[in-house]
């Protein structure tokens, strides 16, 4: 090689035409190719800006729906608890009432008993007094006829009057 | 103005300016060289060729692009980072189309391929890049006056793409021809050879010509490229002879479009080969047991 | 180049064409009725077209070179 060679007509046409193609090329294909790009760095953007958002949406999910698991478990143990104690407290309510009536039905067979005894005491002592002086006035009657039998009437008031 | 007129007066220009051209930058001959022509002799006996200056430029190119990309990696990819994440991306959707078991393993050289291979067919293209050159002495009564070589110097370019000079085709079609070679021997152990040798009847002669087919490959996949380049870089120089405005321009688009597309075949073959090396030829007793095996 | 060269340059390619040419041509029609018929399976069957034609389009290739070569005087 001896020297720098350049076909300068050459050079100049193939400059030329290369020049506008490559303009035509970038005015006809770079705003499609572009649009494309452009489109596939705002998919990628969008997707990884959602995942993003699905995970933050999953994880307050999570929190929310532990939380709400807590609240309810404890709302739970709280109503159970409450249940529990209600419970109770019935039970001894129920057995005090119970006890109550249990002395009331006790007093009033007692009372009613004690009446009842009063009553046929009454009652024994009123059909004895019949009897007594039935068998008086007829041992009186009877004596009224003979003397003899003053000592057995007043035996038998003097029983009476004992047993009474 | 009509939107009629405004497209007459237009071709009217441009036919204007191609006639016009014509004498006001004629050129000269047209260079064409179906051989690399050396710039200088590196040892006496093993030239520096042209074809290799413009090699070690796509190289650089390349390697260049490659770390400008990758140098800033973002996740929300943008500018030439998303060009080269669609054009990759792209790639391996048709390469796992071909052969999904393995484009993984053929990838990194497949694309590679197809990147090399499209630099180099557009290297071509770019203005200067066969029209500057040195002066070399050829024969004393040669003389072109349209260059700045004195007379009896000729003008060899500094550029010529890599891929009109058929060294590089062949040797790019002995990689991809080793490559699918090796993969199909791996899977396919010695059976591989039965493809092309068997005493089978009728099959043995299939053999033989499978084997000529084989041997064809990389020549052929050397060739397409060399002569389709090749032809496109001729038919430039000759019609910027002939006119020199104008009538390139749609020639240009035309190449831009080969080139690439010379690419994508250059890859996609070697893809194809790689699966058609890697499937088993073997007989239909095997075949069926192997599709009884996999459901398809 | 001498007349006879000029003959052979013209006719390696020439002929070298012929087939091809319908060759692609057929191929890109079945492709394209392939596509009409099958709009999903487009992206597939554009790469085997182009891989279709790389293969038929190598003989006009060849064709070309051979001209080439008598062209420009590496065989004569």
């Amino acid at each position: 090689m001896e020297a720098l060679g350049l076909n300068p007509w050459l050079f100049l046409a193939q400059l030329l035409n290369f020049g506008v193609v490559v303009g035509l090329l970038w005015y006809l294909l770079y705003k499609p190719v572009l649009k494309m790009l452009n489109s596939r760095t705002e998919r990628i953007e969008q997707s990884l800006k959602d995942a993003e958002q699905v995970k933050l949406q999953l994880a307050n999910a999570k929190r929310d729906y532990d939380a709400e698991i807590a609240k309810a478990r404890q709302e739970a143990a709280k109503i159970v608890a409450q249940a529990q104690e209600r419970a109770k407290s019935q039970e001894s309510e129920i057995i005090a009432q119970a006890r109550r009536e249990a002395d009331k039905v006790r007093d009033e067979a007692r009372v009613s008993a004690v009446q009842e005894r009063d009553a046929l005491l009454r009652e024994a002592k009123g059909k004895i007094a019949e009897l007594v002086t039935l068998t008086a006035s007829q041992v009186l009657a009877s004596e009224l006829k003979s003397r003899g039998h003053d000592k057995l009437i007043a035996e038998s008031l003097a029983a009476l009057d004992r047993r009474n | 103005m009509s939107l009629r007129m405004r497209i007459l007066l237009s071709i009217v220009v441009m036919i204007v300016v191609a006639v016009i051209s014509r004498p006001l930058m004629y050129s000269g001959d047209p260079h064409v060289e179906v051989a690399a022509e050396a710039l200088f002799q590196i040892t006496p006996g093993i030239p520096f060729t042209n074809s290799l200056l413009m090699m070690l430029v796509v190289d650089v190119f390349l390697i260049g692009l490659a770390l400008l990309v990758t140098r800033k990696m973002q996740d929300v990819p943008r500018g030439l980072q998303n060009v080269m994440e669609v054009i990759l991306e792209a790639f391996y959707n048709i390469f796992r189309n071909i052969s999904p078991k393995f484009v993984d393993r053929a990838f990194p050289l497949v694309a590679t391929i197809f990147l090399y291979v499209l630099v180099s067919n557009w290297s071509g293209l770019i203005p200067g890049a066969t029209s500057i050159g040195g002066c070399v002495p050829k024969y004393p009564e040669y003389n072109n006056e349209y260059t700045t070589c004195a007379p009896g110097y000729a003008l060899i370019p500094f550029g010529r793409p890599p891929s009109t000079d058929l060294n590089f085709t062949l040797a790019l079609g002995l990689i991809s021809f080793g490559f699918f070679q090796y993969w199909g021997f791996k899977t396919l152990g010695l059976s591989y050879l039965s493809k092309f040798f068997n005493l089978n009847g009728i099959m043995s002669f299939v053999g033989i010509i499978e084997f000529i087919s084989e041997i064809m490959k990389p020549i052929a996949l050397a060739l397409r490229l060399f002569g389709n380049i090749f032809a496109g870089e001729v038919l430039i120089a000759i019609i910027i002879f002939l006119v020199p405005l104008i009538v390139p321009m749609p020639i240009y688009v035309f190449e831009i479009f080969i080139g690439f597309i010379q690419a994508v075949v250059f890859a996609l073959l070697t893809m194809a080969f790689l699966s058609i090396a890697t499937t088993s030829h073997d007989h239909d007793d095997e075949h069926h047991g192997e599709a009884k095996g996999h459901a398809h | 180049m001498e007349g006879l060269n000029l003959v052979a340059t013209a006719l390696a390619i020439g002929l070298a064409a012929i087939g091809p040419g319908i060759g692609i041509g057929i191929i890109v029609a079945g492709a394209l009725q392939a596509m009409g018929r099958n709009p999903e399976m487009q992206n597939t069957l554009v790469t085997y077209m182009f891989i279709g034609i790389a293969f038929t389009e190598a003989l006009a290739i060849f064709g070309l070179l051979i001209s080439f070569m008598i062209a420009f005087g590496v065989i004569s």
